[in-house]
């Protein structure tokens, strides 16, 4: 990884505000129509309240869109041929994956805390007080799961539909993930196998351990970390292959 | 090193072919392709679209890899030749983050090549000091080409591979696009370019390679290679033209065929100086025009002898 490199993509992404304001403004806006609005608020949920439940869910959904896009990003450089540029340097595929996961963190990181900080001013109750950093930092560090998701898929499709698959296909993790309703019976059953499930259930640890809102079942510790693993084990290599592909085309 | 490099070519292809697996049969873009290109060579590869030039070049840089036969450049094989800046490539298709601006992009670039210091003088001499600032979106097709040839010089190459650099722009631009690279090449660099215009390799380069369908044509001196697609075309108004005085044209040494549409006589061949002075002084012909001949004709006629060995 190149820091000269990752300083400039960085600062390219940021100074676009198309990905700013999907990844700040859209789970923002959830969460004051979930966690505030529609009543749900003080009941006590864990170590914290319900409204405390809807922002970790939020800032995990925002988490994920900012890495992913990002990613979906590197699908346009890809299919503008900066992958051949790249394929001429010494940066080899592993480190342009590096580096793009660097960037995806830092705005994932800004999406976490945007609902964090909206949630924290609306009165999101977690206690004791370690509850609040912790959650934030396996949100925050968790989504880099979806930074090689959403790799995978740029670089599969290589083409501004991308972009699309990969935030729409983010709908539907977010679904079997527990983020939007409290799954239950055969969904819960299959959702536990999708990618999303142990980076939801590992975001609310801090909170829930591993509890289901419902209260009807648990979910261990190792069996969330095991399903974040596998996936990132899973992506990586998917995400290095098709960065290799990629250079032979066009 | 010089020793070296007077010894070993720059660029060696030996029997290479690149096959696509595509359905429902296979394309063979490269069909046992055989050169050397020795140290300060300037070679043209000059072809239509589609004959195999850019998969060419993609093999020399070492992005993509040969289906059979071996590529070797600079004693090595392309990737660690283009991996460690000493073959380096303005490339065709895109190659640029259109958000991006033209000082950000020479100074990323440039720091992967650990070629910081470098920056200043690459994009003086690419000509491109002045649209530092500017987004690469809001850059000509020219300029972005200029850019593209300032990321090349970053790292020193030995090797400049450029793959239809001037396409896309105007007669200035490309103009001013050669003569920057005169300026590089007195500096005893190898350059391999691919173009389809027959005036650039006629004016650029002292060596062509003619290709088609993934296979040599010709390689050769560029300027035996003009002379063997020598044909011109003259075409003259004849009033009243019969089949007699067709006749009289195709007598004519050199002249090669002849057609007539209406009075608008057609003849293609070497000798144009001998067929102009017939149908302006015996025949009665005006409207004269004489055609230099096209990378068209030289390919039908260059194909033509191929077919009859």
């Amino acid at each position: 990884m190149n820091p000269t490199y990752l300083r400039i993509d960085l600062v390219r992404q940021l100074r676009d505000g198309m990905y700013i304001s999907f990844v700040i403004g859209l789970p923002v806006v959830m969460y004051v129509l979930f966690g505030t609005a529609f009543g749900a608020g003080s009941e006590a949920v864990g170590r914290g309240d319900t409204r405390f439940y809807v922002m970790t869910a939020m800032a995990a959904y925002g988490a994920s869109i900012g890495a992913t896009a990002i990613a979906a990003s590197a699908a346009m450089e890809m299919l503008q041929g900066w992958g051949r540029q790249l394929a001429l340097t010494p940066l080899r595929p592993p480190g342009f994956v590096a580096t793009k996961v660097v960037v995806a963190l830092t705005v994932s990181a800004v999406g976490a805390l945007a609902v964090t900080v909206v949630g924290a001013a609306t009165g999101a109750h977690a206690s004791p007080p370690w509850v609040w950093p912790v959650t934030f930092l396996v949100t925050w560090l968790g989504s880099s799961l979806f930074a090689l998701y959403g790799l995978v898929i740029a670089q599969l499709f290589h083409s501004e539909t991308a972009i699309g698959v990969a935030s729409a296909s983010l709908v539907v993790w977010a679904f079997f993930g527990n983020l939007f309703v409290p799954l239950s019976g055969t969904v819960q059953q299959i959702a536990r196998w999708t990618p999303m499930y142990g980076y939801a259930g590992l975001a609310r640890w801090p909170q829930m351990q591993g509890v289901s809102p419902t209260g009807d079942f648990t979910d261990p510790m190792w069996a969330l970390v095991l399903n974040w693993v596998a996936w990132a084990v899973i992506f990586a290599g998917l995400a290095v292959w098709a960065t290799r592909r990629g250079r032979a085309r066009q | 090193m010089d020793v070296v490099s007077s010894s070993a070519p720059t660029l060696s292809l030996r029997g290479v072919r690149k096959v696509y697996p595509t359905s429902p049969a296979p394309v063979v873009a490269v069909d046992r392709i055989d050169l050397e290109v020795g140290a300060g060579e300037i070679v043209a590869v000059l072809g239509p679209n589609g004959a195999g030039k850019t998969t060419t070049l993609d093999m020399v840089l070492g992005l993509i890899a040969p289906t059979e036969g071996t590529v070797e450049v600079l004693g090595g094989t392309p990737e660690s030749a283009a991996r460690g800046g000493r073959v380096s490539a303005v490339l065709q298709s895109g190659g640029l983050l259109r958000d991006l601006t033209v000082g950000e992009t020479v100074q990323a670039m440039a720091a992967l090549h650990r070629a910081e210091s470098r920056v200043e003088s690459v994009m003086a001499r690419a000509g491109v000091t002045e649209l530092a600032k500017r987004k690469v979106r809001a850059c000509s097709g020219g300029e972005q080409q200029r850019l593209r040839f300032a990321l090349a010089l970053l790292p020193d190459p030995q090797m400049l591979v450029l793959d239809e650099p001037t396409a896309g722009m105007d007669v200035g631009a490309r103009r001013s696009f050669w003569e920057t690279m005169h300026e590089e090449t007195r500096e005893g660099r190898t350059v391999l370019f691919a173009t389809h215009y027959l005036e650039e390799a006629q004016s650029f380069a002292p060596r062509t390679v003619l290709i088609d369908r993934g296979r040599i044509l010709a390689d050769g001196p560029t300027a035996e290679l003009r002379a063997l697609v020598g044909d011109r075309s003259v075409v003259a108004t004849v009033p009243g033209a019969e089949d007699g005085a067709l006749d009289r044209l195709r007598a004519v040494p050199g002249v090669r065929e002849v057609h007539r549409e209406g009075d608008r006589v057609t003849v293609n061949g070497t000798s144009s100086d001998d067929v102009a002075r017939l149908l302006l002084t015996q025949m009665g012909g005006h409207d004269l025009e004489i055609a230099a001949p096209t990378l068209e004709s030289a390919f039908l006629t260059l194909t033509g002898e191929g077919e009859a060995r």
